[in-house]
C-alpha cells in the first residue's frame, strides 16, 4: 500500500500546484510563474524545518506567505501586460527564481556536517516526516487535508461575489472595468492567492522528496501547473484534481508498465484527451451532470 | 457515448497498471531484483546498458544453477527495469512501487540527482524505530557523485571513487607530462555529477600537482550551442582542458572546438564519458581524450562480461559493468545470508541483504578486487583509457604498472 499512499501524496502536491494556477486562470491570465512560487515555498519550508527546527505546519504557512508576498510583488508589474507578454514576463520570473536558487548558498554547521541549500548541489536531508515517525498513510492524510482545505476555499470563492468578479475579469476585462471593477486589484489578489497555494504545494514537495535543487523547478513544472486546470476545465476546482489524477496517476504511473512506449503515449494521450474533451475533463455539461447527481440542482429548484 | 467508452477503456488500462505494480514478479521462489534508472532523455543510454548488464548477469547466474537459497532450494534471478526519467519525483515513486512488491533489492539509479533524494527517503539508521523512512536495500551502479551512500544505511554503492581516480591521474600527468602547467575546465553546470566532479574533485586535485587552474566555461546538459564557451576556452589558452560533462555535451563542445580551430595539449574527460556514446557521437574530435575509468575489457572476466552484455544489446562501461558486478555480489550475499525468497520472508530477506552488504569488506570485480568502505562505498580498481582510432584503448594501467 505504501506505493499508493506515495502516489496519492504526489497527486496531492501537484493538485496544489494546479490549483495555484487555476485561480489566476480565472482572471484570464496565463502565468508561468507558479514553478517559481513553488520553489520559494519548497526552499523556505525546508530551511525552516531543517535549519531552524520548526514544526512543518508553521513552516508551511510561512513558506506560503513568502511565496504570496513574492507573487504580490511580481503581480503588480507583470499584470500590467497581457496575453503572450504576460507569459514571457512570468516565464522570466520563474527562471530568475530558479537561477537564484542555483546560486543560493546558506549552510550552517550541525554537529560535524553542514546542512542547508548549496547552490547547484541542492538542499538535502529535508527529512521532517521520517524523522518524526510519520507513516506514508499519515503523510497522505495530511497532504490531502491541505488539498481539501485549499480546494474547499477555492470552491467557496467560485461561488462567492469575489469569484464572480474573477470570472467577470476573465470573460471581458473592458466590461468588468466599465462596471467599476479594479482590474489590477483583482488580478494581483488572484496572483497572491495563487502564490500562497503554490508555496504550500512546494513546501510539501520538498518534504516528500527530501532533497531539492534548482532543476526541479523548471519550465516543464510551470507548464504542468497551467496544463492541469486547462486540461481539467476551468468550470470547477474538481477539474484540476481530475486532470492531476489523469496525468500523474494514469499517464506517469499507470502506464509505467509500458516501458519506453509510455513516453510516446504521454503526449498523444494528452492531445487525445483535449480533443475528446475540448472544454476540459470536467466541462460545464459534466459539472451540471455531477451537480444533478448530487442533488444540488433539485435543491436549488 | 463513444468518447465515454474510450475514456473508460483508458482508465481501465491505467487501473490495471496501478493495481499490479509487481505483476511480472509474483512467481514463488523467484529471486526478484529490480533495476531502475534513466531510459529516456539524454542519458537514456545509461539505463539501457545497465538493464542489459543486469539481464546478462542474471542469465549467466541462472544458467550456472541460480542462487542457493537458505532452505537449500534454488532461486532463479528475475530482472525487471523501470524508467525513472532521471527525475527525483519519479525515482522515489519507482522505488516505492518496487518496495511494495516482492523484489528483494533494487539496483540503480542512473542520476545522482535521483540518488540523493531517494537515499533521503530511506531510513537513515537501520533499525531506528523512530525513523519511518523506507526500509529497502538499494545497490547503486551508476550515480557517482561523491559520498552519497552515507545518507542512509540502506544505501550501498559500487561506483568508483572519482577523487581517488583524478588525484592519481593528475599525479601521472605530472610525472609523464611535466611541461603542462595550466588547466581550464568545461562544466555541465546543471548536472550534479558533472559539477561535483569538477568543483569537488578535479579542481581540488589539479593544484596539488602544481597545475594552475585558469577557470571554467559553463553550459547546461540540454545545451546545443557552445560557441561562447569555446571562445572562453580559446581565450584562456590552457595546456589541459578538463571536460566535466556527459557524452552529449562533451561531443558538442569538442565539435565546436574543431570548428573554431581550438586545440589544447591534453584533453581530460569525465568518467561517465568513457562510453560508446562518446565515440559514436564524436570519435574524430574526441581522439586523444584521457579518462579514468573502472572498466575496460582488460581481464578475461571483463572480456567475457562485455560479450555477455552484448548478447543482451548493451555495452559495458564503468557504469553498466557495476550493474553486472552488483548482480554477482548480490548472489553471494544472498547465499551467505541464507535468503529464502518466499512471499512471507520478503522484508526479512531485505534486512538480510542489507546486513550482508554492510558486512562486506571486499568483493570480486571485473578488473580485480573491490574494497568496501565503512560508509558503504566502493574503492574500485581503475585505469586510464584514451580515445584512439575510434576506440577506447588502455593508456595506463596502475594495476600492472
Amino acid at each position: 500500500m505504501d506505493f499508493y499512499y506515495s502516489l496519492a501524496q504526489i497527486i496531492g502536491f501537484h493538485t496544489l500546484l494546479g490549483l495555484s494556477a487555476y485561480i489566476v486562470l480565472q482572471t484570464g491570465q496565463v502565468t508561468l510563474a507558479q514553478a517559481g512560487f513553488f520553489a520559494i515555498g519548497a526552499y523556505v519550508a525546508g530551511m525552516l524545518t531543517v535549519l531552524a527546527g520548526w514544526h512543518l505546519v508553521p513552516a508551511m504557512i510561512v513558506a506560503g506567505l513568502a511565496a504570496a508576498i513574492m507573487a504580490c510583488l511580481v503581480g503588480f508589474p507583470a499584470l500590467r501586460v497581457r496575453g503572450l507578454m504576460l507569459v514571457i514576463a512570468t516565464l522570466a520570473f520563474g527562471e530568475a527564481v530558479r537561477l537564484f536558487f542555483f546560486n543560493f548558498d546558506y549552510q550552517i554547521a550541525k554537529g560535524d556536517v553542514k546542512i542547508g541549500p548549496l547552490g547547484g548541489e541542492g538542499f538535502r536531508q529535508i527529512r521532517w516526516f521520517p524523522e518524526n515517525g510519520w507513516t506514508s498513510f499519515e503523510i497522505m492524510l495530511f497532504v490531502w487535508a491541505v488539498v481539501a482545505l485549499v480546494a474547499g476555499a477555492l470552491w467557496w470563492i467560485d461561488r462567492s461575489r469575489f469569484g464572480a468578479v474573477l470570472r467577470a475579469v476573465g470573460e471581458d476585462e473592458l466590461a468588468a472595468q466599465s462596471v467599476g471593477i479594479n482590474l489590477t486589484a483583482v488580478k494581483v489578489t488572484a496572483m497572491t492567492i495563487g502564490g500562497f497555494i503554490a508555496g504550500l504545494g512546494g513546501s510539501i514537495y520538498a518534504h516528500y522528496t527530501t532533497h531539492i535543487e534548482h532543476a526541479n523547478f523548471n519550465v516543464l513544472l510551470a507548464t504542468f501547473a497551467i496544463a492541469y486546470p486547462i486540461l481539467g476545465g476551468l468550470r470547477s476546482v474538481f477539474g484540476t484534481i481530475v486532470a492531476v489524477i489523469f496525468v500523474q496517476g494514469f499517464l506517469v504511473e499507470g502506464l509505467r508498465f509500458m516501458g519506453d512506449w509510455r513516453n510516446l503515449l504521454f503526449g498523444a494521450l494528452i492531445v487525445a484527451a483535449m480533443n475528446l474533451r475540448p472544454h476540459g475533463l470536467i466541462d460545464a455539461a459534466t459539472a451540471r451532470r455531477l451537480a444533478r447527481l448530487f442533488g444540488r440542482e433539485q435543491r436549488r429548484a | 457515448m463513444r468518447k465515454t467508452a474510450v475514456l473508460l477503456g483508458s482508465a481501465l488500462v491505467a487501473a490495471a497498471g496501478l493495481a499490479f505494480p509487481g505483476m511480472a514478479a509474483a512467481e514463488e521462489r523467484a529471486v526478484i531484483i529490480k533495476g531502475f534508472g534513466a531510459k529516456s532523455g539524454v542519458v537514456r543510454s545509461f539505463g539501457i546498458n545497465s538493464e542489459a548488464a543486469m539481464r546478462a548477469a542474471a542469465d549467466l547466474i541462472n544458467s550456472k544453477g541460480g542462487v542457493k537459497l537458505g532452505d537449500g532450494a534454488t532461486g532463479k534471478m528475475e530482472v525487471e527495469f523501470l524508467d525513472d526519467r532521471c527525475t527525483a519525483e519519479e525515482g522515489i515513486s519507482v522505488v516505492r512501487r518496487i518496495a511494495s512488491g516482492p523484489a528483494l533489492v533494487a539496483i540503480g539509479p542512473t542520476c545522482s540527482n535521483v540518488a540523493e533524494p531517494l537515499f533521503g527517503v530511506l531510513q537513515k539508521k537501520a533499525g531506528d524505530a523512530s525513523d519511518s523512512g523506507l526500509q529497502f536495500p538499494i545497490f547503486t551502479d551508476v550515480a557517482v557523485k561523491g559520498g552519497l551512500a552515507k545518507i542512509s544505511e540502506w544505501a550501498f554503492r559500487n561506483v568508483p571513487s572519482e577523487a581517488q581516480m583524478y588525484n592519481s591521474l593528475f599525479e601521472w600527468v605530472k610525472q609523464t607530462r611535466p611541461e603542462l602547467k595550466t588547466i581550464y575546465a568545461g562544466v555541465e553546470e546543471n548536472f550534479a555529477h558533472s559539477r561535483a566532479s569538477w568543483y569537488a574533485v578535479m579542481k581540488e586535485a589539479a593544484p596539488k600537482v602544481g597545475l594552475e587552474v585558469k577557470g571554467e566555461a559553463k553550459w547546461l546538459l540540454e545545451d546545443t550551442n557552445f560557441s561562447q564557451q569555446v571562445r572562453e576556452i580559446k581565450a584562456a589558452a590552457p595546456d589541459i582542458l578538463a571536460i566535466a560533462a556527459h557524452p552529449f555535451t562533451t561531443c558538442g563542445v569538442l565539435k565546436e572546438m574543431r570548428r573554431q580551430g581550438v586545440k589544447v595539449k591534453m584533453l581530460i574527460g569525465l568518467t561517465s564519458s568513457s562510453s560508446l556514446e562518446t565515440l559514436q557521437g564524436c570519435a574524430r574530435e574526441a581522439e586523444g581524450i584521457i579518462i579514468p575509468t573502472s572498466f575496460a575489457p582488460v581481464t578475461p572476466e571483463a572480456e567475457a562480461a562485455a560479450k555477455q552484455a552484448a548478447r543482451f544489446d548493451g555495452s559495458l562501461d564503468l557504469h553498466s559493468a557495476a550493474a553486472y558486478e552488483n548482480m554477482f555480489i548480490l548472489k553471494k550475499v544472498m547465499e551467505e545470508q541464507k535468503v529464502m525468497a518466499k512471499p512471507d520472508t520478503v522484508q526479512a530477506d531485505r534486512e538480510k541483504i542489507r546486513k550482508g552488504l554492510a558486512g562486506l569488506k571486499q568483493t570480486d570485480g571485473l578488473l580485480g578486487t573491490i574494497k568496501r568502505t565503512d560508509d558503504r562505498e566502493a574503492i574500485k580498481p581503475y585505469l586510464y583509457v584514451h580515445a584512439k582510432d575510434g576506440k577506447w584503448a588502455v593508456l595506463h594501467n596502475p594495476l600492472t604498472n
